[in-house]
């Protein structure tokens, strides 16, 4: 086995080895910039070689090089120095900002990047530095607390389980608020709710959000909607998430590993009885090694990422394992084309524990004194509770495993400096099953089926696979006059989702199997969504006098989940943004040292989602009854179904005081929802199932401001903080003549869409006191909007030298939320809390559902972390090694004694609204304590 | 060369163009898996098929009728449930999903058999007036739902609302109709149930005699697909533990508790919903009217011979705990004597136990004789057609007590605004005034003694001459 070891690790250190000893004279010298203070982190190669180095903290350097060899030093935002190597041992350099390298360029919409000073519209930006403090291992925990305008709310504690994502309020009523995720171009899986034909586990499903690969991220942009969207079409309306992957750079190669190790608790702060997490909870550890190399030269480089993690999380049931692979690469065929390649491989094994909706679950059964007042239990009662749930839960199985793969690929084709070619071509592939396996013990254990009976068990297997692929010509051509420059871009798109369902069922089983061959009865499901998108879209970004922009744009969409009445839909987008700080005039000016930044935009845009693919046809179903086929109505079709869409108009200025360390960002933006897509309920008598329609319009408006600010910026201090505050006011403006109609949580106490009220506002029979010290029982009640109107999030990054500390935190007020397991204890006579005595017992609690109904008020402390970078280690060996610590959800501050963020059980339908108004049933996720090493070399 | 190659190439191109190369990069077809009209509609056996799908909707619908009428009667009460949170107290809200769900049920019987008579049947080669009879037989029994659970309904898309007497003439044609084609036992039972409702004696007294004609022990029962669905809802309701469910029986009821248990896991226990007991009870009931005490005890006789050959289930019920959570609270045991009666509630705990799957009584051969044609009589009639009948939706019909128009109908069809008949529940005065006791028991567990807080045979009986309760009076 050792030997074994030292045959693996051996290419690795060659390589190593090979970077430390190639050289004829060390070069030695000092990289500032151009106010004199030391540059770390430049690249220094010698070039037409892999000889490369980095500077250090202090800005200082040694590489080998001959005389005559050139050196090329390059940094981000600074313009790339070359010197020739003379006799001399150093070589001291002072690097000038580059004005235009500093513009950052947005991958947004298709063509080529486009600087973001040209662009209308706003992009929160996540990058490689600021990824890889955070010690989230997925993509909504990442942007939590971190994207200014965005709601993540984590919706569980359980693994694999995704958060609610959504940014300018609810746009629609047909579909989940999740954005579409794109990796390097290419569509990917984003299912964040439970499969067509998900497993009953009570609620929560492992979410696609859980493994999108987030290893080896260069950056992530995250585009809101409206205008910046416009060009994606189809299901664009709720944004875009875009990953842009790491792919090597030209410069001296390195490699680091790492190692986290970590410590997983419970929380306990929404616990209604201590006693829950006596049976219940038990810390866990998270363990994980993540290894990168990345390097290469000019016409070639690449970039490898590996990690493998596990934990047993923060209770003695659930374990969560995760291994991936990414690998990405730039290689230059020729002096006009370029070819970017990127792959990744990320498998994700997890079990869920039972949860909310099903009086399996322990948890939700002991909160919401489904087994009576814990507190009120005597020790020996409480014991035998324990035994219990102690022989329930080793017998809980519930297990999920993903395997996805993605691969991109991209061509770059430059006919001339000003007139480029894109094509990308990619898939995404995930693989889904997950297992329930429901034995005689298990049931006898829960007391579900009679002790003795062991002919009872069952076993359920859903697979889903889902595929996209995704496909992109386009043109970008740019010219520069005088006073004008001219961005355009003409392209075209495609991409084709297919997801296809099977669940097998197998009954009637003795135990001691996983194989559906040994069960007595058979069943099967299956379930195909199958959609094909494609459009034609083009861009014009006109620059006057290099300080305004005018972008004019559109695209004609069509996609077959539409009815045959319909046609391609023309999605416009028009917008200015006016630099007004980036005239010379300005720039010469004292005032530019106060007020450094003015920028003044505005734009339209159109953007779209569409329905469930083959919700437009008429169809008949052939269900299996008593061992033969029997017919009945399906979907009731709809030939005039077309994509609802989004017109966002929104106008924003950024402030930039002193030199940008002050820096205000304020957005304003309407966005209405035409031809919104409605599922009300269908009369009764016509006997036939809801069939969706374009028949709503929904409005959204709001403000979104950001605030950045750097108070202290020293050689050795720097202190940022960044605030936002976003608000939304959302109105369903049109229901189309339909009656109001639920879409989430119960009947009698709904999430509801009606006209003149929020989407998803809850409604349900409230009992108001009258003069005359009676209750009056008001059917159909307004009992608040389920989205917070006020929500934003805030951070902290301090460093002295070679120490970071770093904070997140966000919050929301203004919504309400149902306290689901306070309406159950109250059921089950348990719980009176708040509720007038003379309501309890006189009628159904259902008419007194105000009194369940909270404000879903948070601040939640995200994250807390801190590293140190301890430098050049060993001679060189180590380029550095960093030691962080971060503690994960450690302060939460709420408005009720519920955590109003555990809704992840009220999502039904696959991709499905949800609302998040209604908590229960569902632990909130963990306090984790973690430390990592990073060794770079 | 140049031109032989580019010949080649642009021939190799315009043959993958004319051969179908253009399938591996179109990427726009997609396929419907599901079934078009076209598949229904004018096949061989396809309204075979559809009648098959008609059965499956009777069992969706009956899942959604038992709930409601068992839960709105004094035969069962929620102790912890989701299945409907209001009509345990009668009340009743447009806004109830339950009450639009069970409208919409039974509204989706009668479209299937009508889609089944105007256009698949007619299309299909193999159709026969058998399958013709049965397609008449389900839309009469949707007609007859509506008439016995509604005071007034629409009986088209978004047409006028009709009353329960319109709902139940309508029942009686279609079921006129399934006997002219090919005469079934149950066909007549169902037409005299309508007549029973409707209070035309003579009618149903005849149709229940046609029906005890065909067959003495005929029963007409909807299937569940304990594998592909529906289950028997009401069976999760009594027997499962799994979801948020835990009804309970009137103590007096607890020996019949529960009618429907697990079977097997191909099926689940069927709902016996046209059973030959029914005519003899209708036979005995029109006879005390009538003052023919003797008749009636022949009847009940006949019907005592009829039970005892019904199918009794010996089960383990042991997972039943009175309540389960908090158990104990209500009767448990054998020994428990309720309203002076013994021998009702059963002990669960120790081994198995006989429950009766179609029908059963506490009524022996002793108590034949108190059939007498007075009050007393009746009340006893009354009881057993509870003890009979439950947990098959027929008490809450008995009680006289109608369920509304849902808020979408009212909403959507313009022939319908709120306060309309129909719109406003019917219950009967002398319902109403007990509603909080008609589930109401107390219990001594020390003493072993239950009482129930009213008796509600006593109350129907004292109401005979009502226009909502017992008809014949």
């Amino acid at each position: 086995m050792r030997s074994k070891l030292t045959l693996m690790l051996t290419p690795l250190l060659v390589l190593c080895m090979t970077f430390s000893f190639a050289q004829e004279k060390t070069i030695s010298g000092n990289v500032t910039d151009q106010n004199g203070l030391p540059l770390p982190g430049v690249s220094i190669v010698v070039v037409g070689t892999s000889t490369g180095t980095q500077t250090d903290f202090d800005g200082n350097y040694s590489i080998g090089a001959s005389v005559g060899q050139v050196l090329r030093f390059s940094y981000i935002g600074q313009t790339t120095v070359n010197r020739t190597v003379g006799s001399a041992n150093s070589i001291n350099v002072q690097m000038q900002e580059d004005a235009q390298a500093l513009e950052e360029v947005i991958v947004t919409g298709q063509g080529s990047g486009i600087e973001r000073r040209k662009l209308s519209t706003t992009v929160d930006v996540l990058n490689e530095e600021e990824i890889d403090k955070l010690p989230a291992n997925q993509i909504d925990q990442l942007l939590q607390a971190t994207a200014p305008s965005a709601q993540i709310r984590l919706s569980s504690g359980q693994p694999g389980t995704a958060s609610v994502i959504r940014t300018r309020g609810p746009i629609s009523a047909a579909t989940s608020s999740t954005p579409v995720v794109i990796v390097d171009g290419v569509r990917v899986d984003n299912l964040n709710s439970n499969p067509q034909l998900g497993l009953a586990t009570g609620g929560l499903q492992s979410s696609a959000l859980a493994d999108i690969p987030v290893e080896s991220i260069e950056r992530i942009e995250y585009i809101k909607g409206g205008a910046a969207t416009t060009l994606y079409g189809a299901d664009a309306a709720n944004g875009i998430i875009q990953i842009i992957t790491k792919k090597g750079k030209d410069g001296r190669s390195s490699a680091f590993f790492e190692s986290r190790v970590g410590v997983i608790s419970a929380t306990r702060d929404f616990l209604k009885y201590e006693r829950t997490g006596e049976a219940l909870f038990a810390n866990g550890f998270s363990q994980e090694f993540r290894v990168g190399i990345n390097g290469g030269n000019e016409n070639f480089s690449y970039n490898f990422g590996g990690s493998l993690y596990k934990d047993d999380s923060f209770n003695l049931l659930n374990e969560q394992v995760r291994r991936t692979f990414t690998f990405g690469l730039t290689a230059k065929i020729s002096d006009k084309l370029k070819y970017q390649g990127s792959f990744s491989y990320v498998n994700f094994d997890s079990n869920l524990d039972y949860n909310a909706n099903t009086s399996f679950s322990r948890f939700s059964a002991f909160e919401g004194a489904g087994r009576g007042d814990l507190d009120l239990l005597t020790d020996e009662e409480w014991q035998a509770e324990l035994d219990r749930s102690n022989r329930i839960g080793p017998l809980v199985d519930n297990t999920a495993t993903n395997n996805r793969f993605t691969a991109s690929n991209k061509f770059i084709y430059d006919f001339t400096d000003n007139f480029q070619a894109n094509f990308t071509v990619g898939i995404d592939n995930r693989n889904t099953v997950q297992e329930l396996l429901q034995s005689n013990a298990l049931l006898v254990a829960l007391g579900s089926i009679a002790e003795g009976t062991t002919d009872q068990g069952s076993l359920s297997r859903a697979l889903r696979s889902s595929f996209t692929v995704t496909g992109d010509l386009n043109f970008t051509h740019k010219a520069n006059f005088e006073n004008f420059s001219f961005v355009t871009i003409l392209g075209g798109q495609f991409f084709r989702t297919t997801d296809r369902q099977n669940q097998l069922n197998g009954s009637g089983g003795v135990d001691g199997t996983r194989s559906l061959n040994n069960f007595s009865e058979q069943t099967f499901a299956d379930f195909v969504l199958e959609n094909a998108n494609y459009g034609l879209y083009f861009l014009e970004n006109i620059g006057l006098w290099d300080v305004a922009f005018v972008e004019l744009g559109g695209r004609l969409d069509r996609n077959t989940s539409a009815g045959n009445n319909t046609s391609a839909l023309f999605l416009p987008k028009v917008g200015a943004t006016y630099n007004v700080s980036s005239h010379d005039f300005y720039r010469d000016s004292e005032f530019s040292n106060i007020l450094s930044t003015i920028r003044l935009r505005g734009n339209y845009g159109e953007a779209t989602n569409f329905a469930q693919p083959f919700s437009q046809d008429r169809t008949f179903s052939q269900n299996p009854f008593l061992g033969g086929p029997s017919f009945t109505f399906n979907n009731p079709g709809n030939n005039d179904l077309i994509s609802e869409t989004v017109q966002t108009t929104e106008f924003g200025a950024e402030l930039g005081f002193f030199r940008d360390r002050l820096f205000l960002s304020g957005t304003r933006y309407m966005a209405t929802t035409k031809d919104a897509l409605f599922t009300p309920q269908a009369s009764p008598s016509e006997g036939q199932f809801n069939q969706i329609a374009n028949i709503g319009e929904v409005e959204n408006k709001g403000w979104e401001f950001e605030l950045r600010a750097t108070p202290i910026q020293t050689e050795k201090h720097t202190l940022s903080l960044n605030v936002s505050y976003n608000t939304n006011e959302n109105l369903v403006t049109d229901s189309g003549g339909a009656p109001s109609f639920v879409v989430g949580g119960f009947n009698v106490l709904g999430s509801v869409v009606d006209e003149g009220q929020s989407l998803g506002f809850l409604r349900g029979t409230a009992a108001v006191l009258q003069d005359d010290g009676t209750y009056a029982f008001e059917t159909n009640s307004f009992l608040g909007d389920t989205f917070a109107p006020n929500f934003g999030s805030m951070s902290l990054n301090y460093s002295w030298g070679k120490f970071n500390l770093f904070a997140n935190a966000d919050y929301q007020f203004g919504g309400k939320i149902t306290d689901l397991s306070f309406l159950l204890r109250h059921l089950r006579g348990f719980d009176n809390t708040g509720i007038p005595e003379e309501l309890v017992g006189a009628t159904s609690p259902f008419n007194y559902v105000n009194f369940f109904v909270f404000d879903n008020d948070f601040l939640k402390v995200r994250t807390i972390g801190a590293s140190y970078d301890f430098g050049e280690i060993g001679k060189g060996l180590f380029s550095n090694i960093r030691f962080g610590i971060t503690v994960s959800n450690p302060f939460n501050v709420t408005a009720g004694g519920f955590d109003p963020e555990t809704t992840g059980s009220g999502i039904s339908a696959q991709n499905g609204f949800a609302s998040g108004g209604f908590a229960y049933g569902i632990e909130s996720p963990p306090r984790i304590f973690m430390s990592s090493l990073k060794f770079e070399f | 060369m140049k031109k032989i190659i580019i010949t080649i190439f642009g021939g190799l191109l315009l043959f993958s163009c004319t051969n179908g190369f253009d399938q591996v990069v179109d990427f726009t077809e997609v396929e419907n898996p599901n079934l078009s009209e076209g598949s229904v509609v004018g096949v061989e056996n396809s309204a075979t098929i559809l009648l098959s799908g008609v059965e499956r909707e009777l069992a969706f619908a009956l899942n959604e009728i038992l709930i409601l009428a068992e839960l709105g009667s004094d035969n069962y009460v929620n102790t912890q449930t989701f299945f409907s949170q209001f009509l345990d107290g009668l009340e009743m809200q447009a806004t109830d999903p339950d009450i639009r769900d069970t409208a919409r049920d039974i509204h989706r019987l009668r479209e299937l058999a009508l889609f089944g008579l105007e256009t698949v049947g007619p299309g299909d080669p193999n159709y026969n007036t058998d399958i013709e009879a049965e397609f008449n037989f389900f839309a009469g029994m949707a007609s007859l739902y509506f008439g016995m659970y509604f005071s007034a309904l629409p009986g088209e898309p978004f047409g006028v609302p009709l009353t329960d007497v319109q709902h139940y003439q309508n029942a009686i044609d279609f079921f006129d109709a399934a006997l002219a084609l090919n005469a079934q036992p149950e066909y007549h039972l169902a037409k005299a149930r309508a007549n029973y409702y409707l209070g035309n004696q003579s009618e149903a007294v005849s149709a229940a005699q046609a029906a005890l004609s065909l067959s003495t022990n005929f029963d007409r029962f909807a299937l569940f697909d304990q594998a592909n669905g529906p289950v028997n809802a009401f069976e999760n309701a009594l027997y499962q533990r799994a979801t948020f469910d835990d009804l309970q029986p009137l103590p007096t009821l607890d020996f019949l508790d529960p009618k429907y248990s697990f079977l097997n896991t191909d099926q689940d226990a069927p709902v016996h919903y046209l059973k030959a007991e029914e005519a003899y009870l209708i036979l005995a009931e029109a006879n005390l009217a009538d003052g023919n005490a003797g008749a009636a005890q022949t009847n009940i006789s006949d019907l005592l011979d009829l039970i005892a050959t019904r199918e009794v289930r010996n089960i383990d019920d042991s997972i039943e705990q009175r309540i389960e959570v908090d158990p104990g609270s209500r009767p448990d045991n054998a020994a428990v004597v309720v309203n002076g009666r013994t021998g009702l509630v059963l002990d669960r705990q120790s081994g198995n136990v006989n429950v009766p799957s179609v029908s059963g009584t506490s009524l022996t051969a002793g108590d034949i004789s108190s059939f007498t044609a007075d009050d007393a009589g009746l009340e006893l009639l009354y009881r057993t057609r509870q003890e009979v009948f439950i947990a098959e939706g027929l008490r809450f019909a008995d009680m006289g007590v109608k369920l509304i128009i849902d808020e979408n109908e009212i909403l959507l069809n313009e022939n319908i605004s709120d306060g309309d008949p129909g719109t406003v529940p019917v219950i009967p005065s002398f319902i109403s005034a007990v509603i909080p006791d008609l589930d109401a028991i107390t219990y001594d567990a020390t003493a072993g003694t239950a009482t129930t807080a009213i008796d509600l045979n006593q109350i129907l009986v004292a109401n005979k001459t009502a226009p909502e309760v017992l008809p014949f009076h």
